[in-house]
């Protein structure tokens, strides 16, 4: 972490986007960010999550220079900037309500920073009329931005922003105040432009599936700390803490006593679904207290004897039915197959589909 | 209820009846008071003025005879006066103009730091109600406290006495068109900052933030963003200022020379002193012509604006 990216470039390592060193952003006497440590390749699309007050946001504004670290540095291909004005960085912004200049056409909002760069007339028309075809805004050049939709609005502040050819474009947010369809359909197009573009995409979202969907590496943040930094897949499967577990994901978070351990592999006796195997990465020996996280689509249901679990709802969920089962004063979320589902009132056995699990210690 | 005619309630919580248009009649009946107010002290008296200016005057009153001499003489074909209206109308424009310029240039700094620089809520507070606090003292006060400061041995001159300046271009500030300028400056700054930072205030931030982030540095964001925007403020500050310092008297009366007499000091005399109450209603409907236009225009300015 400690080398200059000079350096890095030399040992073979992709040349770093973007960079943090050590940040700490106080707001009074809140700490928005504490002591973050990012590289960030070029070219990847990486997304911050995390829960609201999380640090995002705040880590997103540093990037853009909208703020200033108390402490550490800010290096943006390869260069400090920690202190430099937001209009002198190589970096462009895509603004959570879009930001467009109300009094300009989109035309015109598009080619604004072009203009002022003091680009030539010819390249400006052929630079922004790229860019609206790659939008897909061609025909709307002559409208004010009160004159389209929250979508289009949207795709004009990405040409906006993408029109600069900026190393590094950050998204606040952009896809939230856009309805479901049109989300999921903005999330391709925006993976689509970032493949042809080849710009860093510096996403923030507090959405884990819209993260999982388009992200090449997530961070997930909580309380202006790293939590983890992964690619989507094993931030799904390998969660590093009950708090990813449960952000990333429907988990049923289960209190236990670890019964052994085989190398990465931990044995929990957890009441209601009995005996569970599954990872650690933590020093778990017999004996200690442990939390273990199983998603819902590893918990196996079964007829079972009177007495054991009851099923207590069973709700259709579209391709798959959720079911909350209690016993032994625990609670358990499972989705099962529409043919497999019970109905509530049903004795059921529950089993973990093990190895899948993840267990962690408690804390305290 | 249950007999009455069905009443739907849509999204936004209005009640429709249906098939006809809600909340007309109910607005009509809410409005009532003000109309009969406004029409019986407002309308009521401008169209008496109006007749008025199409009568004949007397030596002892009026002769209710119709005749347009009386915008005749305010146009300069008076054998008596001679040209002196249109001038004077010209000239109180002019001073109008002037008041609103300075004015507009003093309050947009104050404005911008009140809605953007000052961060700490106390302090916002603070500097707004020393804005507002002017505005609580009656503007006659305000104009006699400048004859105190501009008059004869007032604060303005003694200055000048102990630096020695007395006798210099500056005494000429004394009662003159400058000084009414001045004056009346000081008087319409306060409105303006009110009408250019409720403007500024609703300015989204982060279109500034756009701004810089496409590279366009302070200067030219405040030159490409923030003073288009603010326009509808200053043309509605700048309308106000304009319309009330164009037509006004008292600080001509208090602080101006005897030639720097403006249009509404004549309409006064002639309500007063000359006892010519149709001319004065014909130079009356002359300046309310002007102003008409003026908020016309700048209706028109605004509407462009928002397209």
């Amino acid at each position: 972490m400690a080398e200059k990216s000079p350096a890095a470039r030399s040992t073979g390592r992709p040349p770093s986007a973007v960079e943090f060193r050590g940040v700490v952003k106080r707001y009074g006497d809140v700490e928005a960010v504490s002591g973050l440590d990012l590289r960030v390749e070029q070219g990847q699309f990486l997304t911050l999550l995390g829960p609201s007050g999380c640090g995002k946001t705040t880590t997103l504004r540093l990037i853009g220079g909208f703020e200033r670290p108390d402490e550490g540095s800010v290096e943006i291909d390869g260069e400090d900037m920690t202190r430099t004005a937001p209009f002198k960085r190589p970096v462009t912004t895509v603004f959570q309500q879009y930001a467009l200049f109300p009094h300009m056409s989109v035309r015109k909002n598009i080619a604004y920073g072009l203009k002022h760069a003091k680009a030539a007339r010819s390249e400006i028309d052929r630079r922004v009329g790229e860019i609206m075809d790659l939008m897909e805004i061609r025909d709307m050049g002559d409208r004010r931005p009160a004159q389209l939709s929250g979508g289009q609005q949207q795709r004009v502040a990405l040409a906006r922003a993408l029109v600069m050819q900026p190393k590094v474009l950050l998204l606040d947010e952009p896809l939230g105040s856009l309805d479901y369809k049109l989300r999921k359909s903005m999330q391709f197009e925006l993976k689509r432009i970032h493949g042809e573009v080849g710009a860093t995409f510096i996403y923030v979202t507090h959405d884990q599936e819209e993260a999982m969907t388009m992200s090449d590496r997530i961070v997930i943040l909580n309380r202006g700390r790293i939590e983890q930094d992964a690619e989507p897949r094993e931030i799904y499967d390998l969660p590093k803490s009950p708090f990813v577990a449960d952000f990333i994901g429907d988990t049923n978070l289960l209190g236990g006593v670890v019964s052994g351990r085989d190398g990465e592999f931990v044995t929990v006796e957890l009441g209601i679904l009995g005996r569970v195997r599954g990872t650690s990465d933590s020093p778990l020996s017999q004996g200690d207290r442990a939390q273990v996280s199983i998603r819902p689509t590893d918990v196996r249901v079964t007829p079972g004897a009177p007495g054991g679990a009851v099923v207590t709802d069973a709700v259709l969920a579209g391709s798959h039915v959720t079911m909350k089962i209690a016993g032994d004063g625990e609670e358990i979320t499972a989705h099962v197959p529409r043919g497999g589902a019970f109905a509530p009132g049903d004795h059921v056995r529950l089993e973990a589909d093990s190895e899948r699990a993840r267990v962690f210690e408690v804390l305290d | 209820m249950a007999t009455g005619p069905a009443i739907t309630v849509d999204v936004d919580g209005r009640t429709e009846k249906p098939g006809g248009r809600p909340a007309v009649r109910g607005g009509l009946a809410l409005g009532l008071p003000v109309l009969a107010w406004m029409g019986f002290f407002f309308a009521v008296p401008y169209f008496m003025l109006f007749l008025q200016s199409f009568w004949t005057p007397t030596a002892f009153g009026v002769d209710h005879t119709w005749t347009i001499d009386n915008y005749k003489e305010v146009f300069g074909a008076s054998s008596l006066v001679g040209d002196i209206y249109i001038p004077t109308l010209l000239r109180s424009i002019k001073v109008g103009a002037l008041v609103t310029l300075f004015s507009t240039l003093l309050a947009f700094p104050v404005a911008y730091m009140l809605a953007f620089k000052v961060r700490r809520t106390r302090n916002r507070m603070l500097l707004y109600t020393l804005v507002v606090v002017p505005l609580w003292a009656s503007y006659l006060l305000r104009a006699y406290a400048w004859k105190v400061i501009l008059g004869q041995h007032g604060l303005f001159s003694s200055v000048l006495d102990t630096l020695g300046l007395s006798g210099t271009f500056l005494s000429d500030l004394l009662y003159s068109e400058a000084a009414v300028v001045i004056a009346m400056t000081h008087i319409f700054t306060p409105f303006m900052i009110l009408s250019i930072y409720a403007v500024l205030e609703r300015l989204p931030h982060n279109l500034i933030e756009a701004s810089k982030d496409l590279g366009v540095s302070s200067f030219a964001t405040f030159r490409k963003i923030v003073l288009p925007l603010s326009l509808p403020g200053v043309v509605a500050g700048a309308t106000f200022t304009m319309g009330l310092s164009s037509g006004d008297f008292v600080a001509p009366m208090l602080v101006g020379g005897e030639s720097d007499v403006m249009i509404a000091n004549q309409i006064y005399s002639q309500f007063g002193a000359t006892n010519n109450w149709p001319l004065g209603s014909a130079i009356a409907f002359v300046l309310l012509a002007f102003v008409a236009v003026l908020v016309w225009i700048s209706t028109a300015a605004e509407k462009r604006e928002q397209i």
